[in-house]
């Protein structure tokens, strides 16, 4: 079986010759859950962002599932963006309606016990819910699909450490096991125990990607560690 | 999936533009029903500068609606496509087409929505300026009457020439630039983005050079016409006898170059979101 994503001499340069992804190669297995790990600017949320079609390369391509970004890609890519995307005047209900009418694999029953079990009512609006529980609902719904991929950006920043366990516990208990998982983050020590690959990235190039067994046998320490030590300042 | 962009679109930018088509129609009840009341008559000044002033509210209620209606769609436009909701918009399962369809349609729908709005809120106006002048003297609604069935063969006059070809070219150049405009809307957003740091700037700025481009065409088209109104002494003549032929002429040119910009932004608007699209 084919890679899920084949990256191939990928650039992307922004204005003022800000080179953010640098003639870049991967590709991304099936059935990983993988750490996009790399200090701030190395290019992480760019590579994600041409993944989703949300920017276009100067140069490369990516495909996802043979196809490039585009309609097809989206019906098997899960997103969820570092930031809050979805409009403050929605309710629960109506984003559990807007996933269910666009995607397929989306389930509603699954989402609507996630929720239930944080407490979060389906009549509430997004804007008079907490920061960290809108991050929660974003996650619900992203992960309350059955995708090929699931490519999620920062998803324990800004959250206290007891919801960040819960997240890592929503994303392993509820992701669909043949897909793949891009997790992007700086928190590494807390995803270490979920992932089965990282991918090292600076200055919009790939310095590593391996399984995350093969870093602790054959440099002998965690993946924080060696983390620190590559990216030391 | 174009009905699904749609029917979440709907659901989300309805209720100002309802709210304030909602608001015109008070003021125009409110500004007619003035007529009712005994101010107008009143020694005190201040009693008819208040029915003069809710009058203007009406007046300044048309104009705030339609304007109003068209900002907050523009606005909507931008942060569903551009802002942080544009991550949700721009992965949906759909062509970057479908989700432009989707905006055309709608602003387009909502910018004949606000016009039909404010007419019926004229008509609205004058009917209930009418009743009330009625209940007042009972001799007006007789008047009235008396004027229009007096006027009804005036539509058999020389001078109601052309007056079908006229409406027909005026509504084909309402629905035209309706859509048009909707376009000139997305277009201006889409060209700003090319602006950094200075995105809303830039679509403004775009908006306005786009209505400047569109004025001076349809100026520089309509000269022919001009020229000959004032050189063909027949053609003159034609005119004061009735004048619709000149108008309809003027509606046709003016839905050409409607029509041309309209589908020119189409054309760019789909190009950049499906090739250039840079969300921050």
């Amino acid at each position: 079986m084919s890679e899920l994503v084949e990256i191939r001499n990928l650039t992307k340069v922004y204005e003022k010759k800000k080179v953010a992804l640098d003639h870049l190669n991967l590709t991304i297995p099936r059935g990983k859950i993988i750490g996009l790990l790399g200090p701030n600017g190395s290019g992480k949320t760019t590579l994600i962002k041409l993944i989703n079609g949300l920017l276009v390369a100067n140069e490369g391509e990516v495909t996802v599932d043979g196809n490039k970004p585009g309609a097809e890609t989206k019906s098997i890519v899960s997103y969820l963006p570092e930031r809050t995307y979805f409009q403050n005047s929605m309710k629960v209900k109506e984003l559990i309606e807007f996933f269910s009418d666009f995607y397929q694999d989306f389930r509603k029953e699954r989402a609507r016990q996630m929720l239930a079990n944080l407490n979060i009512s389906e009549d509430a609006r997004l804007k008079t819910l907490s920061k960290g529980t809108k991050e929660k609902v974003q996650l619900i719904m992203v992960m309350s699909r059955d995708a090929q991929l699931y490519i999620l950006d920062e998803p324990i920043a800004g959250v206290d450490p007891a919801a960040r366990d819960y997240i890592l516990k929503t994303i392993i208990s509820n992701y669909n096991e043949n897909a793949t998982v891009i997790i992007s983050t700086h928190l590494i020590s807390d995803i270490e125990k979920i992932l089965d690959e990282v991918i090292f990235i600076r200055d919009g190039r790939v310095l590593l990607q391996e399984t995350v067994e093969e870093i602790r046998a054959n440099k002998g320490k965690s993946v924080d560690a060696y983390f620190r030590e590559v990216f030391a300042c | 999936m174009l009905g699904k962009l749609l029917k979440h679109e709907w659901q989300t930018v309805w209720k100002i533009p309802v709210l304030l088509i909602g608001i015109l129609m008070i003021t125009a009840v409110i500004a007619g029903l003035t007529f009712a009341l005994p101010i107008w008559e009143s020694d005190w000044v201040g009693l008819p500068i208040s029915g003069i002033l809710l009058v203007l509210l009406f007046y300044f209620a048309m104009i705030a609606a339609s304007v109003g209606i068209s900002i907050y769609l523009a606005a909507r436009c931008y942060k569903s496509l551009f802002t942080d909701e544009g991550y949700l918009t721009h992965t949906l399962p759909v062509a970057s087409r479908q989700i432009l369809n989707c905006k055309v349609i709608t602003i387009s729908a909502w910018m004949l929505i606000a016009g039909v709005a404010v007419i019926a809120s004229l008509v609205l106006f004058g009917l209930i300026v009418f009743l009330s002048l009625s209940t007042k003297n009972s001799d007006f609604a007789r008047d009235v009457l008396k004027v229009y069935t007096e006027n009804r063969a005036i539509w058999q006059e020389p001078f109601m020439r052309d007056f079908g070809s006229c409406m027909v070219s005026l509504i084909a150049l309402t629905l035209v630039s309706s859509v048009s405009s909707a376009l000139i809307m997305i277009g201006s957003i889409t060209i700003g983005q090319k602006v950094r740091g200075h995105r809303i700037l830039g679509a403004v700025g775009a908006y306005f050079a786009i209505n400047t481009v569109i004025s001076i065409v349809s100026v520089v088209l309509t000269i022919p016409i001009m020229v000959k109104m004032v050189t063909d002494s027949e053609y003159l003549s034609s005119f004061e006898t009735s004048p619709f032929s000149f108008y309809t002429s003027i509606y046709w040119i003016m839905t050409a170059v409607y029509l041309i910009v309209g589908v020119g932004l189409y054309i760019l608007c789909d190009y950049m979101l499906r090739r250039q699209l840079e969300l921050e």
